[in-house]
Order: structure tokens, then sequence, then C-alpha cells
């Protein structure tokens, strides 16, 4: 039973403060979506909406072809990992995975067996008397998962449900969730504040601030194409660098900056979105070389990455950081000029403030 | 958003409030009657029950020896209290468990156990003074408040801070009073504020203790309705509300009424 | 000074204050019950045979389980209610439970024997509707001692249940939710077992409380319902029989200390976190 979930412009209020605002989600069935953002971004909200622990002021939930929008969170058949896990402390594991069946009427016999496959299925066979007090924070985390899947509900929600567990347990937890949520082709709702969690395990991922969506892609495309300053910055294109495009050179866009160098960028390789944009890159997507066409700058800290080493360089434009190869160490206060890695940089419109 | 709760269990819990505070609404009313009986609505407003009340020495002198009580069999408490509080937090390896218990032991055992048994021992046994007895008893049944309430702040607090000054240069007895006391500080207020309230209202120990012109106010309330009926009393207790009243103020002022629920 | 020193210095003011002037004087207390000439326990068999020491218990006890009981029926309503008002509200809520607890015995036993007296409001309200043509006493009865002990102990227990109901995290009523409990359910299954704890705690005070109070007996039940503690105080300071006192003291004692010592092994056993 695999169905889609879609937000349609959907609103929430905390007293007269607006949380979210008219926000649109798709989750196609059997697809892994994350919301992702800092905290007080609205994807907490957006979750609890879902789960119906929250009213909407506005817009409509679907899942499938039910309307959840005013349905009672006991009666949504929705599999939720808390990020406390939320345990009952008062029984035992088994107990714990078998709750959401005893209020399905399933039957004693039927609650026990089916609890008891869950459990192993995640390990926790050896463990299925004990209670959540004498655990690991990495079994409980799984006595959680337990849970929720036993219900096998169309649509499972996580909310930032590694963010207890240290950082070697996290990695094998969240792939251990990625191969459980496939395995059963459930649709699914996960919200974190870790960037690398986020991309490593979803099909696509949800940027959000201030109660929107920034941008809403495949991790591969957020990494390296963001559409927004904001997304750039979040997703470590530390660079950004204003431009103005002032004539065309060739094939070429010429671009000015602050102080008046000018860079030609080829339009096979950029495409100049406004005459007013941003060239931000990583670190890596500008080379430190000693001459020839780029940003002129003059190099100040140098810090060794094992790969390169990093640059604070001091542009016009203020300080930027480049990369540059670790066979031809610069010397700092030395003169270089920074050339841009069409296939690492990014031109973003300007965005009116 | 929390779910809604029951109508009916709303208006269970109103009426309930109403249980609460009907009584005391009573006696504010009843104290400003201009009648020479309690009587409820007030017939007539006068404050000449309240004018009574100074008039009456014996209440006045109970009202002094309460206060002085309540804030010295407190402030005595605090004396011996804090240190054991201290070395029950800071010691844990040194010191046995069933310590703390020991401290508790006045609330275990029956109040009015311990005044007969004091009054024996104390008053009768050695020959105390009155007031030294009731100043033992009373440091005696606020000692749990104070060991317990400062107990509570000392275990959160992180005495890692106490070495980092030791180890700054700072002597261990002074790094207790100006690195560990200022921390614990609302420990120590919520203790004293507890203590000095339930040395003020106590009946059960003091009804022992007292006697021949030393008495406290409660005891002299207990003794004057025995006898008169009249809206003295419900004057008396309204200035014995306005007393929680400020207690409760100087509560809300200084470490927010959230702490009343823990 | 060594550590272990330091500790016993620091403890040393505290435990010689509760060992001399409350251990001391209670064992001797105690040990005075045992003196009697006709053999050790002579004191208690006189009071075990005594119909009237006997009617006292009894009395004593059945008024400590009332108040308990509905202490904790009341309590545990109103604090479900307190818990989950808007937070503006439950301050005003609890301050409103506070005021009451920090105002005295005597004050609050006293407003009930302005409702409840010949002359009282409550008589006074009945004539005036006319259900009664004659005022009648309804002080001096078990009633009146029972009312005025709920009245004593519902703060106590609303404000104890609202700190073991707050103290549920509101994650596990979520968690019973999605998990398709209806909120009956949810109650049922994970609120009530977690707050049974709390629950046996609050009650243990109110009967301990209600059991060797004194002042609200003394006012509102006077001779006529006699109770342990009023009956403590007759024996002491109006007969001057010590030795009797002191046997109704360790009565109270054993019954108290026992009941604290079994619920609390009974709430340790029925806590939930322990596993």
């Amino acid at each position: 039973m695999t169905v889609s979930l879609s937000l349609e412009n959907v609103s929430a209020h905390y007293g007269s403060t607006k949380v979210l605002d008219d926000l649109s989600l798709h989750v196609a069935e059997g697809e892994l979506v994350s919301l992702l953002g800092s905290s007080g971004c609205g994807k907490t909200t957006t979750l609890r909406l879902v789960a119906g622990f929250l009213e909407p002021s506005g817009g409509k939930i679907r899942l499938g072809d039910r309307d959840l929008t005013r349905l009672p969170a006991h009666a949504r058949n929705i599999g939720l990992v808390f990020q406390t896990y939320a345990l009952f402390p008062h029984l035992t594991v088994r107990e714990n995975v078998a709750f959401g069946l005893k209020q399905r009427g399933v039957s004693r016999a039927e609650q026990r067996r089916r609890a008891g496959d869950i459990i192993d299925r995640v390990g926790l066979g050896h463990l299925a008397e004990r209670h959540p007090a004498n655990l690991s924070g990495g079994q409980r985390q799984r006595v959680a998962l337990a849970r929720a899947l036993v219900i096998e509900p169309p649509l499972l929600m996580f909310d930032e449900p590694l963010s207890n567990l240290d950082a070697k347990l996290r990695v094998d937890m969240r792939v251990e969730i990625r191969r459980l949520q496939q395995a059963n082709g459930t649709t699914a709702l996960y919200v974190t504040h870790d960037q690398e969690e986020a991309f490593s395990i979803s099909d696509r991922v949800a940027i959000m601030n201030a109660g929107q969506i920034m941008q809403l892609d495949t991790p591969e495309v957020l990494y390296s194409r963001p559409a927004n300053a904001f997304v750039a910055d979040f997703v470590g294109f530390e660079n950004m660098i204003p431009m103005r495009a002032i004539s065309e050179a060739g094939d070429a866009v010429r671009a000015e900056m602050v102080g008046g160098a000018t860079l030609d960028l080829p339009k096979s390789q950029f495409t100049v979105p406004a005459q007013d944009f941003i060239l931000a890159t990583r670190p890596e997507g500008l080379e430190v070389t000693a001459g020839g066409a780029g940003i002129p700058a003059t190099l100040g800290l140098r810090t060794y990455l094992g790969r390169a080493y990093q640059y604070h360089c001091e542009t016009a434009a203020g300080t930027v950081k480049a990369n540059g190869p670790l066979t031809q160490p610069f010397a700092a206060d030395s003169a270089a000029v920074l050339v841009p890695r069409a296939e690492q940089c990014c031109l973003l419109p300007q965005e009116s403030a | 958003m929390k779910q809604r709760t029951h109508p009916l269990l709303i208006a269970f819990a109103v009426l309930v409030f109403f249980f609460l505070l009907g009584p005391l609404v009573i006696i504010i009313g009843a104290s400003l009657s201009d009648t020479s009986y309690l009587t409820f609505p007030p017939q007539g407003l006068s404050l000449r029950w309240y004018e009574n009340v100074f008039e009456i020495s014996a209440f006045k002198r109970t009202m002094v020896i309460s206060f002085l009580l309540a804030v010295g069999g407190t402030a005595l408490s605090m004396l011996i209290g804090i240190p054991a509080a201290y070395a029950l937090a800071r010691y844990r390896v040194e010191l046995p468990r069933f310590l703390g218990n020991i401290y508790v032991l006045p609330i275990l055992i029956p109040e009015i156990v311990l005044g007969f048994s004091l009054m024996k021992s104390l008053a009768t046994g050695l020959g105390l003074p009155i007031i030294a007895a009731l100043l033992i008893g009373h440091a005696l049944l606020v000692l749990p408040y104070c060991v317990r309430v400062v107990g509570a702040s000392l275990n959160s607090f992180d005495f890692s801070i106490e070495e980092a000054a030791v180890s700054l240069g700072c002597p261990r007895w002074k790094a207790f009073f100006i690195v560990v006391l200022p921390n614990v500080r609302a420990g120590i207020i919520a203790g004293f504020i507890l203590a000095f309230i339930t040395s003020l209202n106590d009946v059960s120990v003091s009804i022992f203790l007292t006697g021949p012109g030393v008495s406290t106010l409660p005891i002299q309330l207990l003794a004057h309705m025995e006898q008169f009926f009249d809206p003295t009393i419900a004057s008396v207790s309204v200035l014995l509300m306005g007393v929680t009243v400020a207690v409760m103020a100087i509560v809300e002022r200084t470490l927010g009424l959230t702490f009343l629920t823990k | 000074m060594p550590p272990r020193l330091r500790a016993w210095a620091l403890s040393a003011p505290a435990l010689l204050l509760v060992l001399l002037f409350l251990g001391l004087p209670v064992l001797s207390t105690l040990a005075t019950t045992f003196g009697d000439p006709a053999g050790p326990l002579a004191q208690y068999a006189t009071f075990f045979e005594s119909r009237f020491r006997m009617t006292v218990l009894w009395r004593t006890m059945e008024v400590a389980i009332i108040t308990t009981s509905v202490s904790l029926v009341v309590g545990f309503a109103t604090a479900w209610v307190v818990a989950r008002a808007p937070s503006r509200l439950k301050s005003l809520l609890i301050i409103a439970a506070v005021f009451p607890l920090l105002t005295g015995v005597v004050v609050r036993s006293f407003a009930w024997l302005v409702i409840l007296g010949k002359n009282g409001i409550l008589n006074n309200f009945l004539m005036g509707i006319g259900a009664i043509s004659e005022p009648f006493s309804m002080l001096y009865t078990q009633g009146a001692v029972i009312i005025a002990m709920i009245y004593l102990f519902v703060p106590l227990m609303i404000l104890t249940l609202v700190g073991v109901l707050e103290g549920i995290p509101q994650d596990l009523t979520d968690a019973a939710a999605s998990l398709g409990a209806k909120p009956a359910a949810a109650f049922r299954q994970v609120v009530l077992p977690m707050a049974v704890p709390g629950l046996i705690v609050g009650s243990v005070l109110v009967f301990t409380g209600s059991f060797t109070s004194y002042a609200t007996p003394q006012l509102l039940g006077g001779e006529r319902q006699m109770m342990m503690g009023t009956f403590l105080y007759q024996r002491a300071m109006v007969t001057f029989d010590w030795v009797g006192a002191s046997t109704i003291a360790a009565v109270m004692v054993a019954v108290t200390l026992t009941t604290v010592i079994v619920m609390s092994k009974v709430a340790r056993r029925l806590n939930p976190v322990a596993g």
C-alpha cells in the first residue's frame, strides 16, 4: 500500500506568528523527501501538521485520496519516529512495538507474532522483554523505528531521528532507515537539520527557510546548482561575488566586479541570469594561480586541508576563500589571480534585499 | 496544540476553585462586618475588628513572638541545614546514603508526636525556658525544608566551578561563600520561605510548648476561638492571609512562580 | 582536613539537632509505653481492648481514608485541567491552589466554623431558601471534619499531581495518538500508568497528614469527634496521662511509618522507569 502525500497551500500560525506560509509539497509514492533547514524554519511544524498534532490555519493535506486536514491524529495511520524516540517507559520493547497493533484490535497472538518479527528485523530479538530505560540510544532508536513500521503505515515520518546518537551510529542508522524504507516501498517524510544526512538518503530534499520551501530538488541538483543565494549559502557556496554584465566579448559575456576588474564568462559554460548577478562558488571552485585572466587577489592566511591548501584572499569584493594546489604553495601576502572553474560555479540572480 | 479538555471536567475544576477560594473570601467578608458576631455577607462595613486586634494585647504579643520565632527558627535551621545539604551533595562517596533520610525525620514523625515528646523532654525534663524549647522545636520542624530545598539546588550545582575557584587561588572556605552560595541562592530563598510559612502556621508542635505568657499567634487564635466568636478572629485571619500574599509576591519577584509546582 | 572528616564535620550540627532533639525524645516517648509493671505490652493491651480508644482509632482511619480518596479524585481531575490550561491561566490557577496551601491550618479550619456553625452561612442560606425551618448544628460531626480536611488537602494534591502530569512528556501522548490510540485509550494505557507513582505519593501525603492532624478535628470535631491527634492532646494536657498519651503516639507513629514504607515500596515497584 503506497500512496503519495500532498500539502496544498498549507499555512500555520502560533498565536499571531505565521510559521508556515502557503506551503505546497508533493511526496510521490515510495519516495523519501527530506525537509532540511535550521531551527525555526518550519520543518518540524510541517511534520506535526501532517501528523495531526497541529491544525493548519489554511490549506489541505492529502494522503492518497484521503483528506487528512481535519482528521484527529489517532485516525491518520502514519508511522512517526520522534526525536526523543518517545518510547513508553512503562512498557517492554515488545509491548511498545505491539502498542499500535493493540489499538487496531489485532488479536493478542497476532500482535505477538508481528511485533516479534519486526523486533527481529531491527536486530533486537534478544532484548524484547527489556524496558526502554535499560537500552542504549541506538537500541531505543531501533525500537522507535520498529514501533512505527509494525503498523505498516502508508506514510512514515521522521523528526530528527538521529540527532541524539553519536556520529558513527548516526551513519549506520540512516543507512538502515533508508534500507527499511526502500524495502517496504513506503512513502516517507524526513525532517533534519543535518545536510549530509538529508542528502545521503533522500530522493529529494526541500530546503526550508522562514516557513517557505526555498528549493525542492534532488540532492545532486541542490549540491551543484542551487537556485538562489539562500540555498547556495546553505550548501556551502562560501564565496558570493556580486558582478554586473557590461558587454559581450565574442562568445563570452564580459562582467565587471567591484574595483573594476573584469572577467569573461564563456556563454557555452555560463548562463548569465540578469544584468546584476552573483558569482557563487565553493573554495574549490576558485583556483589560485600566479597569473592570467581572473580575479586579482592578495593572499592571506593559508590553511592545510589535506587535499589542498586553502587561502583567505583579499579582493576588491571582500575576503573570499580559494584553494590552491599542494605542489605549489604560495607565500603569504603574495599577489595572485583567482580563476573560477566553470563546472563548480553558479551564477545567481541578484536578490532585491 | 493540545487536545480540548472535556467541558464537564472544566466545569468541575471551576467548582473546585470556588470551593478552595470561597471560604477565604467569606473570612475577608466577615472581618469587615459591623456586627459583633460573625456573619457573611457582611452587614455594614467597618474596620473596627481590625482595630480590635491591636487592642488585644495577647494578639499583639503573640504576633511578635510568632514572627521572631519563624525568622529565628528558620535562620537557625538554615545555619546548620546548609552545611549538611552541602556535605550531602559534595561528599556523596564519603557519607552513607541513609544520612539524607535522617534530616527528613521531622516530617516523617507525626508533628503532634514530636510536640508531645519535646514537651516531655525539653520543657519538663530539662526545664528549658518556653521560648528556647519553641525555638528548638521550630528549627527542627523546618529542617527538612532547609536541607531538601537547598539540597535540590546543590544537586544541580556543578562542583567543578568550585574547584576552578580553588585552582585560581581562592581558599576553600571562601570559595563556598563567593562561588557556591550565590549559585544556590534560589534554593536558599525558596527553602527559607517554605520554612518560614511552616513555622508561622504551626499548631501541632507549638501547642505543647507554649505556656503562660509565651504563646504563638495560631495557638492564641485557637484559644480565642474557644471563648469568643467575634469578627476579630476573621480580622487576624485576613492579616495572616496578607502575610501569605506578601510571601507569594516575594516568590514571584525572586524566583518566578514555576518553582511552586516542582 | 581529609574529605571524610570534613563531610562529617559539616553534617554534625544538623545530625545532632535531629538525634538529640527528635531521636531521643521520641524514643523516650516510645520507651515509656513498654515500662508498664504489668508487662511490656500491657499499655497496648489496654489500648486495643478499650472500646473508646478503638472507636477513636477507627474514626481517624475512616476520616483519613475518605479524605484521601476524595482528595485524590478531586485533585486529579482538577490537576488534569490545570496541566492542560494555557500557560497564563495555568499560572493563575497554580497561584489559586498555592494560596490556601500557604494559609495556615487554623485560618482554613476557622472558615468552616463560620460556614457550618449554627448561625453560620450554610444554615442561613438553607433557611433563606426555605429548605429548613430551624437551624441545625453541622459542627462537631464527622462530616464537618471530613469536609474541612478535604478542603485542607485538595490544594496539596492538585499541586503534586500537576507536577506529575507535567512530568509526562507530550511526546508520549503524541506517540500514542500517532499509533492510533484514541484519547481515552492513550489516557488509560499511557498517562495513568505513568502517573501512578505520583498518585501514590500524593495519597501518602494526604493520608498521613489527615491521620495525624490536630487543629481541624479540634475545631470542627471537638470532644464528640475525637481523633488520634486531639485524643493525644487531651490525654497529655487535660488528664495528664502521659503513658496513655505515649501509647497513642506510638500507634500514630506505627500507622504513619507503615503507610510510608509500604506505599513507597509499592510506588517503586510500579514506577515505570525503573523497569
